[in-house]
């Protein structure tokens, strides 16, 4: 299929609009037809990149205004439009499409574990009458939290639990959506960032259930001015995040724990 | 003009663990992407740590090799790591009689290969095919790809290497046979520099043989192009493999809320931009099923295809060159001194294939410092950008 894209280009006050044009098979994604511009006639096209299938957080961008993955946006559902492709917003734009990242790194909490023990239990795609407990997602297999369940007892020695990565992959997506981040993320005004944004307070709330130990410190985090009172409850965050993380979930279950 | 001992071309896995190897042996080094960081081959693998289990039958030194790694990596990067471990599973009378010569060629290369009875396998993993006949277990698990070649990264910077991404390497100047520098383009600014190195890496992958060229140097490179299909759901949680010789679409990889099944292999010529092919998706989607009933029912998440570096040159489809790890020594096999390049290897074995060009390049710049990266924690992957 045959498509064109609008792409924001340049760095700093020196940016324009191109318009290129993409032939690509179907259910190709925004990712591919940047490779394909990249390989092609504009080699100097900058923009992150590394999984193509959604794990790694790098290549999220503006389409339309709304935050994306570009590896998980079919080329299908931008058909019919020149879509406007532009980089995060909050972050220090770097060049093109790219952003510099560090921003957001900086700023989760230091040392928190990225391994949560896995609550998929490989079960049937319907919901067992027997255990109400079990939640079965739009993506199939089963997320069984009742830890004496059967199917979360059974392991293979020397494993203390199936564990999984946390679901935040950390692109950003939150960050640039979030009306409050968006208005001053910027590195210099770090003793006076006015929020810490919904990926670190999702953070700070993964951590304090990963590491109850920490939990207190989690907490006082969570608890200064730029923490949770400072989230305007727009839940932009949730809505654009790809990994389901659903951060203004956390930051409410936050606020009631401050209570 | 800046100097550094070494230059690093290539900023995937084995570039990283190279560059923190080198850096851990007290030596100055600067490495060069020009694009972002594990945007080649590394960032796009299955995610499989090996046990080394699928090689033990065709290849017991890599089977070896992917063993050790395993211990290492679960020691030095344990949090980029979703040891859960693996099941290969006898579907087949194909399989069911290659069992017993599995398990003695695992235990052959120190993977503590164990059967399972059948029931005790769709108890750990309920989704499975349950017409399997035999099950072993395995040490296998998966890699989160971006972190762990970042918590490389992060390590190399901590012990004072420099990292550029986008910045292209476009010549290599030597003088009298031997590696004097290296001309580099800023892709950002478009600023072309000289930097002074005594010797260069070619970590460049699948890419090493362009890399060469600017030296005139010859490397032997096949890009073997493999494809992967995720969807979305967490059937497993453990590897799920398919006890057979190693072929297509034989490993599920199960990682966060996803399962990924691949891989397939095709000879390329060029390995940018490389796309999956319709009967290659349609073709794992319904391997998978075999190993787990209605994978393909599931939904579709993505597809996407990685070049692998396959060292060697093939006229075949690629299947038959090893997938061991090569160090060519430039100044051996070519006119130049002082260039390395490394090929072959796998995810698994980032850390080993930066101590064995390390240490070639340790011995000609006669430096006694011995590989020391198996024995300290990585540093956390955010401390990549925490540092700089």
């Amino acid at each position: 299929m045959r498509q064109s894209l609008r792409i924001l280009r340049g760095t700093g006050d020196d940016v324009l609009h191109y318009v290129y044009e993409v032939d690509l098979p179907s259910g190709s994604s925004v990712l591919d037809a940047l490779e394909y511009i990249r390989t092609g006639s504009v080699p100097d096209l900058m923009y992150r990149h590394s999984c193509h299938h959604g794990s790694c957080g790098t290549c999220a961008v503006r389409i339309n205004g709304k935050e994306v993955l570009a590896c998980l946006t079919k080329l299908e559902d931008v058909a019919g439009t020149v879509p406007t492709i532009e980089p995060l917003q909050a972050f220090k734009h770097d060049k093109d499409l790219a952003v510099e990242p560090g921003s957001l790194f900086r700023r989760l909490p230091k040392d928190a574990a990225k391994l949560r023990i896995s609550e998929w239990s490989g079960g049937e795609i319907k919901r067992d009458p027997d255990h109400e407990e079990n939640e079965v997602r739009p993506g199939g297999g089963e997320i069984n939290r009742d830890p004496s369940h059967e199917a979360n007892q059974a392991r293979p020695g020397g494993i203390e639990h199936f564990v999984r990565f946390e679901d935040c992959i950390e692109c950003g997506a939150c960050i640039s959506a979030c009306p409050v981040t968006k208005q001053n993320w910027s590195e210099e005004s770090l003793e006076m960032l006015p929020f810490v944004g919904p990926a670190v307070l999702a953070a700070i709330h993964r951590e304090s259930i990963n590491n109850p130990e920490w939990r207190e410190e989690m907490l006082e985090l969570a608890k200064q001015p730029n923490g949770v009172a400072a989230c305007e409850k727009h839940f932009n965050c949730s809505r654009v995040c790809p990994r389901m993380v659903a951060p203004g979930r956390h930051i409410e279950e936050l606020r009631k724990e401050l209570l | 003009m800046d100097y550094f001992d070494v230059v690093v071309i290539g900023g995937g896995g084995t570039g990283a663990a190279t560059a923190y190897d080198l850096s851990l042996r007290g030596l100055s080094v600067i490495l060069f992407e020009r694009g972002e960081l594990t945007s080649g081959t590394t960032g796009r693998h299955h995610g499989q740590l090996h046990s080394g289990a699928r090689y033990a039958l065709g290849d017991p030194h890599i089977a070896q090799e992917c063993m050790a790694e395993t211990r290492i990596l679960r020691r030095i990067a344990r949090d980029a790591i979703e040891y859960n471990q693996g099941l290969f599973l006898a579907i087949d009378d194909e399989g069911e009689a290659l069992t017993p010569d599995f398990i003695a060629a695992c235990r052959e290369a120190d993977i503590p290969a164990m059967e399972v009875p059948v029931q005790r396998a769709l108890e750990l993993e309920r989704r499975i095919n349950p017409k399997t006949r035999r099950a072993v277990l395995v040490p296998d698990g998966t890699i989160d790809a971006y972190r762990l070649a970042m918590r490389f990264f992060a390590s190399a910077v901590a012990r004072g290497a420099v990292v550029r991404n986008f910045t292209e390497v476009i010549g290599i100047d030597s003088s009298q046979g031997e590696v004097q520098g290296v001309r580099v383009r800023q892709i950002r600014t478009g600023l072309e520099q000289r930097y002074a190195c005594r010797a260069i890496v070619n970590a460049a992958g699948p890419w090493a043989d362009k890399v060469a060229a600017l030296a005139q140097q010859d490397v032997p490179v096949t890009p073997a192009a493999g494809t992967m299909v995720a969807v979305e759901g967490r059937l497993t949680n453990m590897v799920v493999s398919r006890l057979r010789r190693p072929g297509d679409g034989d490993i599920i990889v199960p990682q966060r809320r996803l399962s990924i099944i691949g891989s397939t292999q095709r000879k390329v010529d060029d390995p940018d931009g490389l796309r999956p092919l319709e009967e290659e998706i349609s073709f794992l989607l319904s391997s998978a099923d075999e190993l787990i009933p209605d994978f393909s029912k599931q939904p579709f998440r993505s597809a996407w295809t990685a070049a692998r570096p396959l060292a060697g040159r093939s006229s075949e489809e690629g299947r038959e060159i090893s997938r061991d790890i090569s160090v060519i020594d430039h100044g051996k096999t070519g006119n130049l001194k002082g260039l390395f390049t490394i090929l072959g290897g796998k995810a698994t074995t980032l850390r080993i294939m930066g101590e064995l060009v390390s240490d070639q390049v340790a011995q000609y710049l006669d430096v006694d410092e011995p590989c020391r990266t198996a024995l300290f924690e990585l540093y956390p992957y955010d401390y990549y950008w925490r540092l700089s």
